[in-house]
């Protein structure tokens, strides 16, 4: 046992550890940025980029690190590269963790799920922005537990820097033990050591996990990540105004939400005579062997509301996505604002940053069936965020304005709730307010209420009514709900198999379908819907 | 068994006044056929080294770099009692040649099977680490000898498997030993000779350092570990109750200071002073300080191929 003590307290193997941590270090850090590299290669959209990445993790992954260690320090001074002991182990170390934390922040990206990239990309948000606010946060917290595991994984393997002379503790052990004979005394000694090293990156990883937990509480710190929705609130009397864009957009819509009996029909006057702003020529577009939108034309006027129809499958969503470019057609025209999105003035495709820049200027917003909210984000930061990011905004007006429309959808006392603590119609009721907060021109909503509990569905559908009623943002949603449809809609357009079979004044075609396919969809979905459809 | 082991100690410490005697000796003779040497014992005075110095400027005040594998006691090891460096004879040696040519010495610590490669990688000038100078091995370095090879036979303790060296007793038996040592090549050529004599072959466990192949012995994975007679002692030294020598074998070899081929000066060098150390007698006295045999100095030679 003293002895034990006399070698745990020998200020030799001690000196050891600090060559364990300076290889460790050098890995890890070393690891890291060669690993961003990789995982950017691999997610990339260069092909020969990935190639090389992954072509990089075969040879490193799949040789041990022992044999890595002896060729960086006997085999690099060949080619007249001599580095000291402990750089040709950091070297090692360094190509031999790249791969392994390349996959780590590969999986921590992928994870995050498509819809909130999709809902980023819509929000005109460029793909750095999108990596930076919302891919990044949610992939590092997620990944904090494998990055620990391998910390621990590096300092155990820098022990193997004992084949190359560097004194670190292993080495220092073994040498120490052939010249005593006193073999498990000091393997003891280094192996509490070790596990005293390796304790602290256990406990360094769980403040880390605290740190970064959403639900630690109001005062988080964030590590220096910006987010807005943090400074003290001031309800404003007034929506702070962002720049209209299109003449016929008042600045601020946001007369504060009155409940409004929705029993009639909401009809107005004098669409016909508004500017055609979205304009779809001829669109195809075909997923394999699948045609999911065959031919379609369609135009939306100014202030319009346009209810889209059809089963699941006949190509609404679709529809929906090629108008704000979230997808492409394979042939045919989209313009919106007279701007067709993703190509430039001579034709030429743009790149997703220029894209997402356009996006943000032309003023098309879209709710999702799913609802997309940034999951690490709260409903206000939801709001306020890409009014900062992609619109220059200042924290204070971005929350202001994001107070205020959560007003107008009745969450103003959720505004600091995390989405996963929000029922789907609240999550729902903010993703509207999310994408009204820019002032779009033209709002597409996807099936808006198709993934909601029944209980849930008149929430948002109130939300919507509102929207309509006070006028002059064009809508095109694509929803199941009839009565809905009824009720705000101007125009009803009735796709099926990717075809736009019907259209015509929504009280119209409701009541008297005329084509079969129209007729026997409102019969499926629910005649007694339309009980009090006037005939 | 007492007996035994008393007879063994009188035996060896008889063997050690043999070497202070016989060392003693020589300096005597030395020092009367060296008049002129009394005026200045230290070799970086000697006229002798000064004429090295002076033909061998470029390594004056020069660090040489020696690869060591530090797990033999008695050639190199750790001081236990300050093990911020390094002592043993194979120190104490090349120490006493960089005093003659005026380099001085840094000590890199590298697994056994990784010395020569270490000077072939450059990472290191020279190679003083009891290692034996084949023909094998003399491929890859060019060596200066200076002492022969005495093993010994480390067994558990009163050889319960009669094990008397490297023959035929070996057969069915379990020998460890240090990967790239020459020993290995020994044990494995025995198998045609088991086989012949309708016994299962010897088998052989590979480790790192001494201390693992020890190690192995006391737990009772190996039967024996075959390496130089002194390395042998001291491990017997340090457990008298588990471990014992079986018997010392003389081995064809000697053992020598590594040199990469690219540096012919460096070894040629190296040979010129080792001769002078020799003549000294310091490395007599060296043998002695540390309690090896004397009878195992050997006069220098190049070995290259």
């Amino acid at each position: 046992m003293s002895l034990f003590l006399h070698y745990l307290t020998l200020p030799y193997l001690l000196t050891g550890i600090g060559f364990t941590l300076e290889v460790t270090a050098l890995g890890l850090a070393g690891g890291l940025v060669i690993g961003v590299l990789l995982a950017g290669m691999q997610l990339g959209r260069v092909p020969a980029l990935a190639a090389v990445a992954r072509g990089y993790a075969v040879i490193f992954r799949g040789t041990p690190l022992i044999l890595q260690l002896v060729f960086a320090y006997d085999a690099l001074p060949h080619i007249g590269l001599t580095l000291s002991a402990a750089a040709a182990a950091g070297l090692a170390l360094t190509a031999n963790e790249a791969p392994f934390i390349a996959e780590i922040l590969r999986s921590g990206v992928i994870g995050v799920e498509a819809g909130q990239i999709l809902a980023g990309q819509a929000l005109g948000m460029t793909p750095f922005v999108l990596m930076r606010r919302v891919v990044a946060p949610q992939a590092i917290r997620a990944i904090v537990p494998a990055l620990g595991n391998e910390a621990v994984t590096a300092l155990k393997n820098s022990s193997l820097a004992s084949v190359i002379a560097v004194p670190e503790l292993t080495l220092r052990s073994t040498q120490l033990a052939s010249s005593t004979f006193d073999f498990f005394s000091i393997f003891f000694a280094s192996g509490l050591m070790y596990l005293m090293l390796t304790g602290a990156v256990s406990v360094l990883q769980l403040l880390i996990e605290a740190t970064l937990d959403l639900d630690r509480g109001k005062k988080r710190a964030w590590f220096g990540w910006r987010v807005p929705g943090r400074q003290a609130r001031v309800a404003p009397a007034v929506a702070a105004p962002l720049p209209t864009r299109g003449a016929d957009r008042p600045a601020a819509a946001m007369a504060p939400a009155v409940p409004k009996p929705h029993q009639k029909a909401i009809h107005r006057s004098g669409r016909d005579e508004g500017e055609v702003v979205v304009d779809v020529r001829n669109l195809h577009k075909r997923y394999g062997d699948q045609i999911v939108l065959d031919h379609v034309d369609l135009n939306v006027r100014s202030g319009e509301i346009v209810a889209l129809l059809g089963r699941s499958g006949s190509g609404k969503s679709t529809l929906l996505r090629c108008i704000c470019h979230l997808e492409e057609g394979d042939a045919g025209i989209v313009r919106v604002g007279g701007r067709r999105l993703g190509h430039g003035e001579d034709g030429r495709k743009l790149t997703p940053r220029e894209i997402a820049r356009e996006r943000a200027n032309l003023g098309v917003g879209i709710v999702f069936q799913h609802f997309n909210l940034f999951a690490h984000l709260t409903a206000q930061q939801n709001i306020a965020g890409p009014l900062q990011w992609v619109h220059g905004l200042s924290a204070a007006d971005a929350d202001d304005r994001a107070l205020s429309l959560l007003r107008r959808v009745g969450l103003e006392h959720r505004a600091d709730a995390l989405p996963r603590h929000l029922s789907g119609g609240q999550q729902q009721r903010i993703a509207i307010a999310r994408a009204l907060a820019p002032n779009p021109n033209v709002l597409l909503l996807d099936e808006p209420t198709s993934a909601l509990d029944p209980e849930l569905v008149e929430e948002v559908l109130d939300v919507i009514r509102q929207l309509a009623e006070q006028g002059g943002l064009t809508m095109l949603i694509s929803t199941h709900q009839l009565r809905f449809a009824r009720d705000v809609a101007d125009r009803i357009v009735f796709l099926a198999e990717g075809v736009v079979k019907e259209e015509g004044p929504a009280h119209e075609v409701l009541a008297h379908p005329r084509h079969p396919l129209t007729a026997r969809f409102l019969r499926v979905m629910g005649a007694e819907q339309l009980a009090d459809i006037p005939r | 068994m007492i007996a035994a082991d008393t007879f063994e100690r009188t035996i060896r410490c008889k063997k050690s006044l043999f070497a202070i005697f016989s060392g003693t000796v020589f300096l005597l003779v030395m020092s009367a056929a060296l008049p002129a040497r009394a005026a200045d014992t230290t070799l970086s005075g000697s006229a002798a080294c000064l004429a090295l110095q002076a033909k061998y400027p470029v390594l004056k005040g020069k660090t040489l770099v020696d690869a060591l594998n530090p797990h033999t006691p008695g050639y190199e090891a750790l001081d236990p009692n300050d093990p911020s460096h390094y002592i043993g004879f194979d120190v104490d040696l090349a120490e006493a040649l960089g005093e003659c040519l005026g380099f001085k010495l840094a000590y890199k610590p590298v697994a056994f099977a990784a010395l020569l490669p270490t000077l072939q990688s450059g990472q290191a000038d020279l190679v003083i680490s009891d290692i034996y100078a084949t023909h094998e091995r003399a491929k890859a370095a060019d060596f200066v000898t200076y002492s022969k090879v005495f093993d010994g036979v480390l067994v558990v303790k009163d050889n319960p498997k009669h094990i008397t060296g490297i023959n035929t007793t070996l057969c069915g038996d379990t020998a460890a030993e240090n990967t790239g040592f020459v020993e290995v090549p020994l044990v494995q050529n025995l198998a045609p000779e088991c086989k012949t004599a309708g016994k299962p072959e010897p088998s052989l466990q590979l480790y790192d350092n001494n201390a693992d192949c020890i190690q192995a012995i006391l737990a009772g994975r190996a039967d024996t570990y075959i390496n130089d007679v002194n390395t042998v002692d001291q491990a017997v030294k340090a457990y008298p109750d588990k471990l014992s020598k079986a018997v010392a074998v003389t081995l064809p070899y000697s053992i020598g200071i590594a040199i990469a081929k690219t540096k012919p000066e460096l070894r040629d060098a190296i040979m010129a002073a080792l001769i002078e150390v020799q003549k000294a007698g310091v490395e007599t006295a060296l043998l002695k300080k540390w309690a090896l045999d004397a009878g195992s100095l050997e006069e220098p030679q190049i070995l290259k191929q």
